[in-house]
């Protein structure tokens, strides 16, 4: 056997004993451990009719169920407004930059820190995932301490539950100042026409002029019938007794009567101050009134369709899990890690070593 | 390997400019016999993907095809399709390309595997020319925006190029033991190419679908090369974590089945 047996090549060193021994190195000493807890949470929303015709689904959007609300919440736990949020009295900074970190693991351990780097350091330590079957949001956060990564997780938690409050109390408010504005509206509506209806009658001194054209008529009526008799009186007397000393006086009543009836019909109808004129003026503004009563009932009842709307909108955060507290590192995966880096390793020196005696198949001459 | 031949063999340095040389005239000699020296010659090279890109992206436009996005359906036909073509044109060349090659393997310094580079470096540039002359091209017409990120598209891009070339070299080994792997790429590719992310964004699709179609290695590529043209008006999905490993092994497999194959091939 010659050495070149029993001596590893260099190739095989650089890309399989090296990396090896230096993630075993890594994985076994150094790398800090990583606490994972983890939430699990709903965001409630008003359900939609669930539309589960083809089209839809061919659509692409018919299989994803997420919410507004809930997308709403996944953007913002991924955006740099949650990270400053959360971190406003130094929670994170603190967590992820402490001295007992390994350096490689911490943040600021190998780069200068700055708020991008954060940011994507934050990414890489916060993980949202909707479940689109169940619709349930897990929310994982990783850090180097249990009660830190727990503390991190309900901080965000609360977050989301804030924009969500925050984007239905905006919802609901949006559609009820509308109902409430018209409501408003109509009611002064309806007051005004009831208030120049009744400054009307006051000015008019009549409450209904129909009724009381109705009451005057009957009057008249009765006028009539007793003109009527006089009338007739007075014709018998004329004919059978002439020299009554009645006659006179049935004239001068009959003329009363003509006079009144006379006087009492121009009340009614014609004239500029008969009831007929004042009926015409008075239906104009009763009609305004009922029209104005009309609109209220129905801008109430849209204002209480608001209500019932608005109180079905409310979207709100439900939680399933609370944060965990972790109680056991489940990363880094160590022996997986050392296995990967490994396995990588074996297979990069294979694919060079066999590239390379190719290479050396072409010789010159 | 003998014990004694490392101590007889040349520096490494020698047999790749051998290699190189011996690369270059294959290159040549394939475009030759492929295009000839007729009308534009060569340029078909790039010609004939542009005008395939062309045709997608027109059709595409004119029959407003949904993509899940709104992105301008040009740009998106243009990466898409570009895409497609890159990693499935290699395992095309690449399969039966010993067969037609096989008198060549006369000569000791042309070996199997500089075949199947040959075949999928032609490839590869036409392709990218392709993809490159028609971005100058629409951009300058004003109907695309200029990618966001050029490192990423290329990088997106060699990551296609990657996968493209270990499957054209797994296939072309494997085709030249059984025919079965020609009769059955036409199809398989055809059923891909829907599959592979050049007429969806993996974004679109429902998150259920998400993860299975991740499993396709160039659903990646092409949506890195997505992200670098469009940067943040798409939400790429990839992880490199999978790809690479991936086309690591696939690498290994081409390799080990190419020298599998030259074991055992006899010249003509």
């Amino acid at each position: 056997m010659s050495s070149t047996f029993t001596r590893p090549s260099p190739l095989f060193l650089a890309l399989v004993v090296v990396p090896t021994v230096l993630a075993t190195l890594y994985f076994a000493l150094f790398a800090s451990d990583v606490f994972v807890s983890e939430a699990r949470f709903v965001v409630r929303s008003p359900s939609k009719a669930a539309v589960t015709s083809l089209g839809q689904v061919l659509s692409g959007s018919g299989l994803s169920g997420a919410t507004e609300e809930s997308n709403a919440v996944v953007e913002y736990l991924e955006s740099r407004g949650a990270l400053a949020d959360a971190d406003r009295d130094g929670l994170l900074t603190r967590a992820y930059t402490a001295g007992s970190v390994f350096l490689f693991d911490r943040f600021g351990g190998l780069l200068p820190a700055n708020r991008e780097r954060f940011f994507d350091y934050y990414l890489g330590k916060v993980e949202v995932e909707p479940d689109t079957t169940t619709q349930v949001l897990h929310l994982s956060v990783s850090a180097f301490d249990p009660v830190a990564a727990r503390a991190i997780n309900e901080r965000l938690l609360e977050r989301s539950e804030a924009l969500v409050n925050r984007l239905s109390t905006r919802a609901r408010s949006d559609a009820l100042t509308v109902a409430e504005s018209d409501a408003r509206d109509a009611q002064e509506r309806a007051r005004t026409a009831a208030v120049r209806l009744a400054a009307y009658r006051n000015r008019a001194g009549i409450i209904d002029p129909e009724k009381e054209a109705e009451a005057r008529l009957q009057g008249i009526a009765k006028l009539d019938d007793e003109l009527v008799s006089a009338r007739t009186q007075l014709q018998q007397m004329e004919a059978f007794t002439p020299a009554a000393p009645q006659i006179p006086y049935l004239r001068t009543q009959i003329d009363g009567l003509q006079k009144e009836i006379a006087q009492r019909r121009s009340g009614v109808a014609g004239g500029r101050n008969s009831l007929s004129a004042a009926a015409a003026r008075y239906q104009v503004l009763q009609l305004d009134s009922e029209l104005a009563a009309k609109q209220l009932a129905a801008t109430l009842i849209s204002l209480q369709d608001a209500h019932a709307e608005a109180r079905r909108k409310r979207a709100y955060v439900e939680r399933i899990a609370p944060p965990s507290l972790p109680d056991y590192p489940i990363r880094p995966r160590r022996l997986g890690g050392i296995l990967a880096v490994l396995v990588l390793g074996l297979l990069a020196w294979g694919i060079l070593t066999i590239l390379l005696a190719g290479v050396r198949e072409h010789r010159e001459g | 390997m003998t014990p004694a031949a490392p101590l007889a063999r040349p520096p490494l340095r020698d047999s790749l400019r051998v290699q190189g040389r011996v690369l270059v005239a294959l290159l040549l000699r394939e475009m030759l016999t492929r295009y000839g020296r007729h009308n534009i010659g060569f340029l078909w090279l790039f010609v004939e993907p542009m005008l395939f890109t062309l045709g997608v992206a027109a059709l595409w436009t004119a029959a407003k095809a949904y993509h899940g996005s709104n992105l301008p359906i040009v740009a998106f036909a243009l990466t898409g399709y570009s895409s497609v073509l890159l990693w499935r044109n290699m395992p095309g060349r690449c399969i039966g390309a010993l067969w037609s090659n096989l008198s060549l393997l006369y000569h000791r310094n042309i070996r199997v595997l500089d075949i199947y580079v040959a075949r999928i470096a032609l490839e590869f540039g036409g392709a990218s020319m392709s993809f490159a002359g028609l971005s100058v091209l629409f951009i300058v017409l004003g109907w695309i925006d200029p990618p966001k990120n050029i490192l990423e598209v290329v990088g997106g891009w060699l990551l296609i190029a990657w996968f493209g070339a270990a499957l054209a070299i797994t296939l072309g080994a494997l085709s030249h033991e059984s025919e079965l792997v020609d009769k059955l790429w036409h199809p398989a590719s055809y059923l891909i190419f829907p599959l592979s992310g050049s007429a969806f964004l993996v974004d679109a699709l429902p998150a259920a679908a998400q993860k299975y179609v991740l499993y396709i290695p160039m659903v990646h590529g092409t949506e890195i090369v997505r992200e670098g043209y469009f940067g943040s008006r798409v939400h790429a999905h990839y992880d490199l974590g999978y790809v690479l490993p991936f086309c690591l092994v696939l690498t290994f497999v081409a390799l080990f089945t190419t020298q599998w194959v030259a074991r055992r091939v006899v010249p003509e």
